[in-house]
């Protein structure tokens, strides 16, 4: 194809888009709103998987001493822990490592730890068990100790959240469909639209020999249009949006001192999100149009 | 050239439009084909656009085995034949120059050939002068002539006018029949449907005479009506 061909073909769409003002907003709304539903989606998986990796990386089980336990009534926790026969390794985590650790975690929000030491924090005991299937038994050996203030175990923690993700995935996933296909139609009945107001056009070019795809193109630049314009402004919308959700978001965690969960930031998923939205705009606006001129443009 | 043999056109709800028609154009004639409405003139360029496939027999065109030819090759077929309607067939949102400049736009020529080709096709019809005006902004006679250069514009070897002057009153019909002549002159073959008899009776070219789908009079030098023989099948 000549540029000047394709400057052509470029330049109808654009005017068939803007002919046909009012179906081309309609269409543009509903690919807006399903990127919307689709990114808002995307981003809760985004995050629960970050969060889902920030517990996985945290021990199996982890046995808490109360934090006065002198070194004596530590040792005891320890031979406790030590001699249970559900237990295959331990290690041991000094009120140290565990500061040191914690303001790892906290990254930038660990300035809320200055003027405190190492103290507030209580020694624990990591804990690979022999057979996991015991753990809920193991924990209840665990509490009974004299000394120990709390067991965590997260494997409940991560297969709920695991659990989440999965039906959060499969729900969304057919409310994305559902909306993709409606997209498709509304944009091919736009372009529907437009092929009937130019019918008589079309027939004028295929009589002075424009080659069918000549008479195509334009059609299909206009869903393309219809698609990425609703992909750059969904784009936008999802993407203030969700900053002002996260910077309201890590701020009361922090306040609230849950800051085990924490949102992703927009710098780290804009990249993402862009991606998605256009490649998806682009997909929708090409199928409406393809469906449209199959059934509609006879050329 | 054009050449068809044994063509019968039948349509799907049973009218039999064209029944083995022979017919030969060689390069550069003038015909006229005549006929009342329905009597299969308007198939007959129907088939020579490949609108329509014979439903028996060839169609041959410019080298183009029509009635064999691919889907995709028919646009080459109609850049190589000029076409003129009843009604025009203007686009009525582009000016007088835009209209003409379409038909290359559509062959993809150069911009410094449209820019040389489109003046002089309307030059060639006299409209110079009205080459920013828009269709709406014209009389009949001179749409059809707006229509006719762009038929022209991108040189074809063979002009079909179908009932060019049907919408048009006798004055502007002789200005068009006068231009078809032109062009006819500098080599073009045409090819006009039409059942004006003043104007056929006028000109004195071949005409061919078609009724009820068969080929009933092919003469040189012709008349609408053919004297020698009887008139009322034509009325």
């Amino acid at each position: 194809m000549r540029i000047r061909t394709a400057r052509y073909i470029i330049k109808e769409g654009i005017v068939n888009t803007y002919r046909n003002i009012l179906m081309s907003l309609a269409s543009i709304m509903i690919v807006i709103a399903t990127l919307v539903v689709f990114g808002f989606f995307l981003l809760i998986a985004l995050n629960l998987e970050l969060n889902i990796n920030v517990f996985k990386e945290l021990p199996e089980l982890e046995v808490f001493c109360h934090e006065e336990l002198d070194e004596n009534q530590v040792s005891y926790v320890e031979e406790a822990v030590k001699n249970s026969d559900k237990v295959a390794k331990y290690e041991i985590v000094t009120k140290e490592q565990a500061f040191e650790k914690f303001k790892k975690r906290l990254g930038e929000g660990s300035m809320i730890l200055d003027g405190y030491d190492e103290s507030i924090l209580p020694v624990s005991f990591i804990i690979n068990l022999k057979d996991p299937s015991q753990s809920t038994e193991a924990v209840e050996e665990f509490k009974d100790i004299s000394g120990v203030e709390n067991v965590s175990f997260h494997q409940q923690t991560i297969d709920m959240i695991s659990k989440v993700t999965y039906w959060m995935r499969f729900i969304s996933g057919i409310m994305i469909m559902i909306l993709l296909i409606i997209s498709v139609f509304i944009i091919s009945n736009t372009i529907k639209i437009t092929v009937f107001a130019r019918r008589r056009e079309i027939n004028i070019m295929k009589f002075i020999g424009a080659t069918d795809w000549f008479i195509r193109w334009p059609f299909v630049v206009e869903g393309v249009i219809i698609g990425i314009l609703g992909a750059i402004i969904a784009l936008i919308l999802s993407g203030i949006g969700y900053n002002a959700l996260e910077g309201r978001f890590n701020q009361d965690l922090l306040s609230l001192n849950l800051m085990f969960f924490k949102m992703l930031k927009i710098s780290d998923v804009l990249a993402q999100l862009m991606l998605y939205y256009l490649v998806i705009g682009f997909v929708v606006g090409a199928v409406g149009s393809f469906l449209s001129i199959r059934r509609y443009l006879r050329v | 050239m054009i050449e068809l043999k044994d063509v019968t056109k039948k349509y799907p709800n049973g009218t039999l439009a064209l029944q083995d028609v022979n017919l030969k154009i060689d390069k550069g004639e003038f015909v006229f084909i005549v006929g009342q409405s329905g009597s299969g003139k308007s198939t007959l360029v129907k088939l020579l656009l490949k609108e329509e496939d014979p439903t028996e027999g060839e169609v041959n065109v410019n080298g183009y085995e029509v009635t064999a030819m691919d889907h995709k090759d028919v646009p080459y077929l109609r850049r190589s034949l000029g076409v003129v309607f009843q009604d025009f067939r203007l686009l009525p949102n582009k000016t007088v120059y835009e209209n003409v400049a379409f038909a290359m736009q559509i062959t993809e020529s150069l911009p410094k050939e449209i820019r040389r080709q489109v003046p002089m096709a309307l030059a060639l019809v006299g409209l110079s002068r009205k080459a920013n005006m828009y269709p709406h902004q014209l009389s009949g006679g001179e749409q059809q002539r707006v229509a006719l250069a762009r038929a022209l514009v991108n040189n074809p070897s063979v002009l079909i006018a179908d009932e060019p002057t049907g919408n048009l009153d006798p004055e502007t019909s002789y200005e068009i029949m006068k231009l078809l002549c032109e062009v006819n002159h500098r080599g073009t073959t045409v090819i006009v449907a039409t059942h004006e008899k003043t104007i056929v009776d006028e000109m004195k070219k071949r005409v061919v005479a078609i009724n009820k789908g068969l080929i009933i009079r092919d003469q040189e030098k012709g008349l609408y009506k053919d004297e020698d023989k009887n008139s009322q099948i034509y009325n």
